[in-house]
């Protein structure tokens, strides 16, 4: 069924290998993400795109395993942080950038992500806000300011799950010159 | 040409003749198009992102009448250089089907378009319209789209007529070591 819907209607352009090929990881083997993989991801985050150029963003990288379970029993869907290498809370800063700072998170986000496959690595987006009790939970394990917004947790590892590149091309939702 | 003529004076007289030449120059070209299987991959990549659930609430409404970009570049106070591009995407969501937060994923949906048209050579801007009803009921208005259906903001594409150098901000202070 999916291949035939690939093939029909995708065609996963080559020079964008690096974007089927992220794919939403959730099993990690014990091996460490390196210091240099972490500030290469770090450093795609902050080469998002931010409104007004406010970068209104920060970076909460979390090695330590006790915090790491203490963070999968905090989201529901957070428990493939316990074999997770790193997570990274991306979080804002509402008083940089009020009305853009989770919009500017959610591009860092997706930089991280997409950032992590090209490296080799596993990730997935754990969502938090709008939701208090996901953010409240993450707050006081990762002691951040009430003054911070907790955009997403992200869980890095690398992988022990394979996923093939792959397209969700769907021409319906594309509609051309207007609705 | 004579011993004595130069400087600004011997310039004048030659670039003169072709000074019609020159204005040409300085008028905006009409854009290089986008071709159809580019779009489609701009599109494809935007639809590689990641969704809550995973339910997709995302709609994309691509732009290349002259006419309708430059009515999208005059409803949008951040818009004028949508009148010169080639190409546009209005990357919409559909908040009835979401999981999560649609502004959110169509953000990430966004950033890969952006992503994605880099490797295919073509230099973007993101224009923001949510969370601003207003420029977001300007946007629907130029493009039909419903009002049950929400507005992210627009994406302006187009061959980049300067490059700029790739750059890395890693801001240290930025960055929280296990706690904040």
């Amino acid at each position: 069924m999916r291949a035939a819907f690939t093939k029909k209607n995708g065609s996963m352009d080559k020079r964008l290998d690096f974007m089927f090929k992220r794919r939403s990881v959730r099993q990690y083997n014990d091996q460490p993400v390196s210091p240099d993989d972490i500030k290469a991801i770090l450093e795609a985050a902050m080469a998002a795109p931010s409104a007004s150029n406010l970068k209104p963003w920060h970076f909460v990288v979390v090695t330590s395993r006790g915090l790491l379970e203490e963070l999968a029993d905090a989201h529901p869907y957070g428990k493939m942080l316990t074999q997770a290498g790193i997570a990274i809370a991306v979080c804002g800063d509402p008083k940089i950038s009020e009305r853009y700072w989770d919009q500017d998170g959610a591009a860092a986000t997706e930089n991280i992500l997409v950032a992590a496959s090209a490296l080799g690595l596993g990730a997935v987006w754990l969502g938090c806000h709008p939701r208090k009790e996901r953010k409240s939970a993450v707050r006081k394990i990762l002691e951040i300011p009430d003054n911070i917004e907790v955009l997403s947790l992200i869980s890095v590892g690398h992988p022990a799950e394979r996923k093939p590149a792959r397209t969700q091309y769907d021409e319906t939702r594309v509609h051309r010159e207007r609705w | 040409m004579q011993v004595g003529l130069t400087g600004l004076n011997c310039e004048e007289h030659l670039t003169k003749p072709f000074e019609f030449l020159l204005k040409r120059g300085n008028q905006p070209p009409e854009p290089r198009t986008i071709a159809p299987e580019d779009i489609r991959a701009l599109l494809e990549a935007g639809m590689a992102a990641p969704s809550a659930a995973p339910v997709k609430p995302w709609h994309f409404v691509t732009i290349a009448n002259r006419f309708r970009l430059q009515a999208l570049g005059a409803a949008h106070t951040h818009g004028a250089m949508l009148a010169e591009s080639a190409l546009a995407i209005a990357v919409c969501a559909d908040p009835e089907i979401t999981g999560g937060n649609w502004s959110h994923e169509v953000s990430g949906v966004t950033q890969n378009i952006l992503l994605a048209a880099v490797s295919l050579g073509l230099g973007t801007i993101w224009i923001g319209s949510h969370p601003s009803e207003e420029r977001k009921a300007a946007i629907r208005k130029v493009l039909a789209i419903p009002d049950s259906v929400d507005v992210l903001g627009l994406v302006a594409i187009g061959y980049p007529s300067s490059g700029k150098p790739a750059r890395a901000e890693f801001h240290e202070g930025r960055v929280h070591e296990e706690e904040w």
